[in-house]
């Protein structure tokens, strides 16, 4: 895992831009290299050619400076021979030419000076030296050809071989710097000639390469991004593109995909929990008509079958049994009140839904109104076989400030929600009052609720389970108005159950709301 | 030994309504015998192979439907016809009543001629 984060870390993170202008820069010098060391490849070339052309030119006034002075030796010693024998004077023009030869030496020897460079300048500067003093000696033989009747001094026959002997150096030196000058270009053009075949051959690779780098980087990411679209599209809402992959266009890309994904995903959700609760709130809906049409049906069954049996009995014209008479009419009158309590339940709920239940405070003794409900509610207890205990604590009661018919409608949902979940069990009813509060509590010890189950039971319409309505009747009423009726009354309700430990359902009021000072 | 005078099987934990029942019935000429929950009703079956059971749904220990289903099991409980008598009115309760294997269905508030009616219709398919 570390390993291929550090790997990831490594990977140059660039923006599809700065890859493409990496790309075209890199191709750009690749490029430059080529042409540089083709250009250098040309020049040494050039070069080459320079030198071989210096080369035979310098061969060649060397060669003609040494014809030139042979010539003019020759001439030199015919003459002298001559001006031994004939003493004849030479006229103007021959001496003219014979000087116009000499400034042609003269004019070689320069010229001859102008190439070779420092590696000949030593042989140069001896050969010249010993050539102008030659030149010299010759030019004095002719100025005295003439003037005097002795025999002109001939040069002296070591300074024309001294020349001789420069000039052959320097031609051999030049012929061994030629060679070498030519041997290094030829290194040179050989080097260049390889350098550029290599690097040619490199361009064409890194190029590749590059292009190659560039494709499958490009096409990763893009791949990335597709699968990203693909997953989320086919319903994986949690699924991200990992943004920390690409930096740049595609990265900015998988970023905004991401948001738009989180947004979508919250939307999604948000609309599913909200069809959910649709769904549970009309499912509840159905079950509490369910329910209530099953509760008005079971009293009605009693009103009009009794209503009908006595119809019949008064019919028949026989002998009335009076005692039963009035039972039954007992029985009709139960029913009918039953029935009541029901619709009144629907109609508080709704009341208190729209906002329209009110609070009617009254001063009264809490102690008589337990009492009271407990006893008028005894008949409930023989339905399932239960004892019930009554534990009021006479000494702190008092007399209390509240809705006394909201406090009975409290009392009576819990008891009778005791007396129908529990069987050959014990209720108890306990109250004290303290400073401020009337605290009631209705305990059983009957088939108690799970943890999810008190966390819904206080709902309007819901009861523990989906088929607590049918096993016990009910509507699923009772707590909800509980628990409205302890708010309007700025009071709470508290409950503590175990699955077959019994319930405990703990009321807390306020004793005197007026009398309670603010913020306590 | 029921042949001449056949005898009716109410199943009812209401004690009103059984109550109210059984005296309508015995107005009307029927022998009636009562238990209040499924269990019973299937024993009380086996005993006394009644001609009709009157069943109520939401019954403890063991529901009506759950008592349908096993009577129909039954050989010896299978010819006996079953009427359903239950306060859950809408179709799907009726349907799943005849689904557990009642032979009829009735809904409370009882109208007692229509009951009377059911109950001779099925006394007469078994003769
Ligand atoms: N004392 C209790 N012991 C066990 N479960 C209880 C007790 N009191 C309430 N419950 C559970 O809470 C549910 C809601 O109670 P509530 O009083 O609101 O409705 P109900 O009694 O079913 O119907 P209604 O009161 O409208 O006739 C009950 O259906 C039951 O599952
Ligand atoms: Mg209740």
């Amino acid at each position: 895992m570390r390993a291929a984060d550090a790997v990831s870390q490594l990977r140059p993170r660039l923006s599809l831009r700065g890859r493409l202008y990496l790309f075209s820069g890199a191709i750009l010098m690749l490029f430059a290299f080529n042409v540089g060391t083709s250009l250098w490849g040309s020049f040494a070339r050039n070069e080459s050619s320079i030198a071989y052309r210096e080369a035979v030119t310098a061969a060649q006034l060397t060669a003609e400076l040494e014809q030139n002075l042979q010539n003019k030796r020759q001439q030199v010693l015919v003459l002298a021979t001559l001006r031994e024998t004939t003493e004849e004077p030479l006229d103007a023009a021959a001496l003219n030419q014979a000087y116009a030869d000499l400034e042609i030496i003269a004019e070689r020897l320069r010229q001859l000076g102008g190439f070779g460079g420092e590696d000949l300048e030593a042989y140069y500067r001896r050969l010249h030296d010993s050539v102008t003093a030659l030149l010299g000696e010759w030019r004095q033989f002719y100025e005295r050809y003439n003037e005097t009747t002795q025999t002109p001094d001939i040069e002296s026959a070591v300074s024309y071989n001294n020349t001789q002997q420069r000039l052959q150096e320097l031609d051999q030196r030049q012929s061994f710097v030629a060679v070498q000058r030519a041997n290094a270009i030829d290194a040179t053009i050989t080097l260049t000639d390889q350098i550029t075949v290599l690097g040619f051959i490199s361009s064409i690779a890194i190029t590749l390469a590059l292009v190659f780098a560039m494709i499958r980087s490009t096409n990763a990411s893009l791949t990335r991004m597709k699968r990203g679209v693909e997953r989320f599209g086919s319903g994986d809402l949690t699924y991200r593109i990992d943004e920390q992959r690409d930096s740049g266009e595609i990265g900015d890309l998988a970023r905004t995909f991401n948001d738009m994904s989180t947004k979508l995903q919250t939307a999604i959700e948000e609309m599913n929990t909200a069809r959910a609760d649709a769904d549970s709130a009309n499912a509840a809906k159905s079950m509490f008509l369910a329910n209530v049409s099953h509760e008005l049906r079971t009293p009605l069954n009693a009103i009009i079958g009794y209503s009908e049996m006595l119809q019949d009995e008064l019919g028949d014209g026989a002998q009335i049994d009076r005692e039963q008479f009035h039972h039954d009419l007992a029985t009709i009158i139960f029913s009918g009140k039953q029935l009541l309590t029901l619709i009144n339940d629907i109609l508080d709920l709704s009341k208190i839904e729209t906002g329209k239940m009110q609070v009617s405070r009254e001063i009264f003794s809490p102690a008589g109104l337990l009492v009271q409900v407990c006893d008028a509610l005894s008949p409930l207890l023989l339905q399932n076989n239960n004892r019930l205990k009554l534990d009021i604590d006479k000494d702190s009661m008092r007399d209390m400030n509240s809705d006394r018919g909201k406090l009975q409608q409290i009392v009576t949902n819990l008891f009778s929600n005791a007396c129908k979940f529990t069987k050959d069990g014990e209720i108890t009813v306990s109250a004290h009052m303290s400073e401020e509060s009337l605290i009631v509590s209705v305990a059983d010890t009957g088939i108690g609720m799970t943890q999810a189950q008190q966390d819904r039971v206080f709902e309007a319409f819901t009861q523990a389970e989906s088929n607590t309505g049918v096993k016990y009747g009910g509507t699923g009423l009772g707590l909800a108005i509980v628990r409205e009726f302890c708010a309007m009354l700025g009071g709470r309700v508290a409950l503590e159950s175990q699955p077959d430990q019994g319930s405990n359902f703990r009321v807390t009021l306020p004793a005197d709301p007026t009398s309670v000072p603010a913020g306590a | 030994m029921t042949d001449i005078d056949p005898s009716i099987l109410l199943v009812e934990d209401n004690e009103v309504n059984r109550d109210m029942l059984v005296r309508r019935l015995q107005r009307a000429g029927h022998h009636v015998s009562t238990v209040g929950d499924g269990e019973a009703a299937l024993e009380a079956m086996r005993q006394q192979q009644p001609a009709v059971v009157l069943m109520d749904m939401n019954l403890p220990i063991k529901d009506g439907w759950t008592a349908c289903q096993e009577a129909q099991q039954d050989p010896s409980l299978s010819s006996i016809p079953i009427i359903a008598l239950t306060a859950h009115a809408m179709e799907e309760d009726k349907r799943r009543a005849l689904e557990a294997g009642c032979s009829d269905y009735a809904t409370k508030p009882v109208d007692f001629p229509d009951l009377l009616a059911k109950i001779a219709a099925q006394l007469d398919a078994r003769c």
